[in-house]
């Protein structure tokens, strides 16, 4: 996963303005910043949800521009908001996944993941009763499912209850295991150096530190970002 | 942080605390708010210049008939003003299918962006009072009753037979809006559902009971609706005792019905909608996997559109109520043609017009998917065009118990203007969703694809389209060759592929995309 001078606009807004980012196969790195800083929106580049308006963004060494379906097939993501088509079950979305990334005998995976993020009583309801933390929950299943290459996570703490929290970790540790590039974006910033192996601070848009993320933890790595992010 | 005042809070200085002064005050400067925090519910530049061009064309409807007209009792304003009575009751039985079907009555805010704010049971009535008006239907059929009653009354009686009507719509207005909570209340008692299911049984075989007995047109004359139109001519000029009476009483039962409503209202609001809850708690059956990929897109679109039970409602009201009326008024298929175009432009309000709102936020997540975006498009083009073939299709199914057999022309005109009107109605759909996409939650059936204003200006898009259509292929059913209906169609299905393949080019662009699936899902 390689990018280099990623501008995003949307009109006059500018959400990204100059973002460098690299990470190989194995490697875990956390997205941090306060809220507006650009964060959701690289993840949504890096998904192949929103186009780059500059910069160069390779995915499991695919250009998101040029070849965004082959890029969408090398990745997993769950998007910062939602993710979930409302009336649709778990199953549905999973099966639909399942066709489109021409997986055959998915369901056992299916299944094994499902009573892992503790849904598996719930794999036949309409995600719309779903709450918070259940839909973030699937949201993160629904990225790992297919063992992607590039499992990009936004914001998959939020709301989560420890179960959760713990099948999330494992997902992200399974990822890195089979040598798949991780990029987790939270607010949790223990969490983070939990998962992560190096952590990209963003502000306003611009990347203004890359560091290890053990350097994040504790009350001194708290000082730290603070003062990143003033 | 909500910058609206709310009945919570202390009164400001101004209007506000004058309003606030007045019994149920509080709740009419909420209403002002929530209008005031939806922009005044005017997006685009069609939204609004809605007000004006509204305007013009009522004082239009009003004048221009009285003097276009033979005169009172003279000619075919005679045979008007003997349907008049008719049309005031059509008016108010329209206005309750239309509050029944939408839950109680349309929200000012969408249920989740007014979960923090204190609105009111009664604002929360009062917001759907002031937005009933907004809705193509409403808005047409108090255009026919006002130029109607115009036509039949001539320039002599014109302000007081005017006056009656515009008592008339208020108070029906009002009045339909509290039996709507008062059914929407019932449905969400135990069994509920059932009992609401019930009584439109109990309509639908009254009807059917007056067509078997040929009693029909005993039963319209018996509506008391008869009497609006004799205080409208009644004295001089037209006003008299009755005049006075009969607008008084209209504004009295107006002033009670917004008050019962408002109670209504919070029965209503007190208890859960339990069709809604159980649609997103229960359980579904899983089926086998889908073979194809666009199978696998039509099975989770369809479930978005069948799943909902607004949708579900909507669809079947628009399919029978038009069903009914061709029924009750046995009409010809030179009539009946009009229908399908009014029940598609119906169908395409309820979610087309904002078609990629039904994935939510999961919006992102399909959009991650490996599919080709075009295919996407097709998949949600037809779900959309199936749901309003289904719709008309009943309609025309009703029409065609009363309707006789057609010729060999009508039957292809009626054929040929289902499937023309469901085209237009897709294509334009497709078009205003990719060029202006909302964010809107639609498990509410309170809830609207696109805010009320913008609502009224594709309803008012579509409804004359389809119309004009319809009129179209109601005069080629009269060709003594069926292939002259079926050419016409090929013209105009051309112009709706091109639509819709513009629209898809749309969609097909990476940056466009992203803005619509952004948008959908925040």
């Amino acid at each position: 996963m390689e990018v280099r001078d990623l501008v995003v606009r949307f009109g006059p807004v500018v959400a990204v303005d100059g973002v460098h980012l690299t990470a190989g196969a194995g490697a875990s790195t956390a997205l941090l910043g306060r809220n507006g800083a650009g964060k959701s929106t690289t993840m949504r580049v890096l998904a192949g949800v929103v186009p780059p308006t500059s910069g160069t963004v390779r995915v499991a060494g695919l250009d998101v521009v040029a070849d965004p379906l082959a890029v969408k097939r090398a990745i997993g993501y769950c998007p910062d908001v939602g993710g979930l088509v409302p009336r649709a079950t778990p199953w549905e979305h999973l099966q639909l996944a399942a066709r489109l990334r021409r997986m055959r005998d998915w369901e056992p995976r299916a299944r094994e993941l499902l009573e892992r993020f503790e849904l598996g009583a719930e794999a036949h309801r309409v995600t719309a009763g779903f709450s918070h933390g259940m839909s973030r929950r699937l949201s993160v299943l629904l990225a790992a499912f297919h063992d992607p290459s590039v499992l990009l996570l936004d914001e998959p703490f939020d709301g989560v209850d420890p179960v959760g929290v713990e099948a999330t970790m494992d997902v992200v540790a399974d990822a890195r295991a089979r040598g798949a590039a991780v990029l987790l974006s939270t607010h949790l910033r223990e969490l983070a150096v939990q998962a992560c192996a190096e952590a990209v601070v963003l502000r306003g848009g611009a990347q203004v530190a890359v560091m290890d993320a053990a350097a994040m933890s504790g009350e001194e790595g708290a000082r730290v970002y603070r003062g990143l992010l003033d | 942080m909500s910058t609206a005042v709310s009945s919570t809070e202390v009164s400001r200085p101004g209007r506000g605390r004058r309003l606030d002064r007045l019994p149920g005050g509080s709740h009419v400067a909420d209403v002002g708010s929530l209008l005031a925090m939806r922009g005044g519910l005017a997006h685009g530049r069609a939204a609004r210049r809605l007000g004006p061009v509204l305007v013009v064309l009522t004082v239009a409807v009003v004048v221009v008939p009285a003097f276009v007209g033979p005169g009172l009792g003279q000619g075919r304003a005679f045979d008007v003003l003997l349907l008049l009575p008719s049309g005031y009751a059509a008016f108010g039985g329209l206005a309750l299918a239309s509050a029944i079907a939408s839950g109680g009555g349309r929200e000012l805010l969408p249920r989740e962006q007014a979960t923090p704010y204190p609105v009111s049971a009664a604002t929360d009535h009062l917001g759907a009072l002031v937005l009933a008006p907004l809705n193509i239907a409403w808005i047409l059929q108090a255009w026919l009753l006002l130029g109607g009653t115009s036509y039949a009354v001539g320039p002599a009686h014109l302000v007081a037979a005017q006056s009656v009507v515009v008592a008339w719509l208020l108070a029906a207005t009002a009045v339909v809006q509290v039996l709507a909570w008062l059914l929407e209340a019932l449905r969400r008692r135990p069994y509920g559902v059932w009992v609401v299911r019930a009584l439109g049984l109990v309509l639908v075989a009254t009807v059917a009971a007056l067509q078997v007995t040929g009693t029909t047109q005993q039963a319209l004359d018996a509506l008391p609706t008869e009497v609006l139109v004799r205080a409208g001519v009644a004295g001089p000029a037209g006003f008299s005792g009755l005049w006075v009476a009969t607008v008084a009483t209209l504004l009295v039962v107006t002033v009670l019905a917004v008050v019962a409503g408002a109670w209504a209202a919070g029965v209503a609001a007190r208890r859960a909608p339990r069709e809604e809850v159980r649609a997103e708690t229960g359980s579904r059956t899983p089926r086998r996997a889908p073979r194809t990929d666009v199978g696998a897109l039509l099975r989770l679109d369809r479930a978005s559109v069948w799943r909902a039970v607004p949708m579900r409602r909507g669809l079947v009201v628009l399919a029978v109520m038009p069903g009914l009326i061709a029924v009750l008024g046995a009409l010809p298929w030179e009539s009946a043609i009009i229908l399908p175009g009014l029940v598609a432009s119906g169908g395409a309000l309820l979610f087309g017009v904002n078609a990629w709102c039904l994935d939510g936020r999961g919006g992102l997540w399909r959009e991650s998917l490996p599919v080709a975006p075009g295919l996407v498009f097709g998949a949600r083009a037809l779900v959309l065009a199936e749901a309003l073939l289904l719709a008309s299709g009943g309609t025309l199914v009703m029409a065609a118990l009363r309707a006789g057999a057609p010729t060999s022309a009508e039957l292809a005109a009626v054929l040929a203007v289902w499937v023309v009107v469901v085209a237009q109605a897709v294509s334009a759909s497709m078009t205003w969703s990719a060029r202006s996409p909302y964010a809107v939650d639609l498990r509410s059936a309170r809830a609207t694809p696109a805010p009320p204003a913008v609502m009224v200006v594709y309803s008012a898009k579509l409804a004359l389209t389809t119309t004009l259509t319809g009129l179209v292929f109601a005069v080629t059913a009269r060709a003594p060759d069926p292939t002259v209906p079926l050419v016409t169609a090929g013209v105009f299905l051309l112009w709706s592929a091109v639509r819709l393949l513009r629209a898809r080019d749309v969609w097909v662009d990476p940056v466009r995309r992203a803005g619509v699936v952004t948008t959908v899902a925040a």
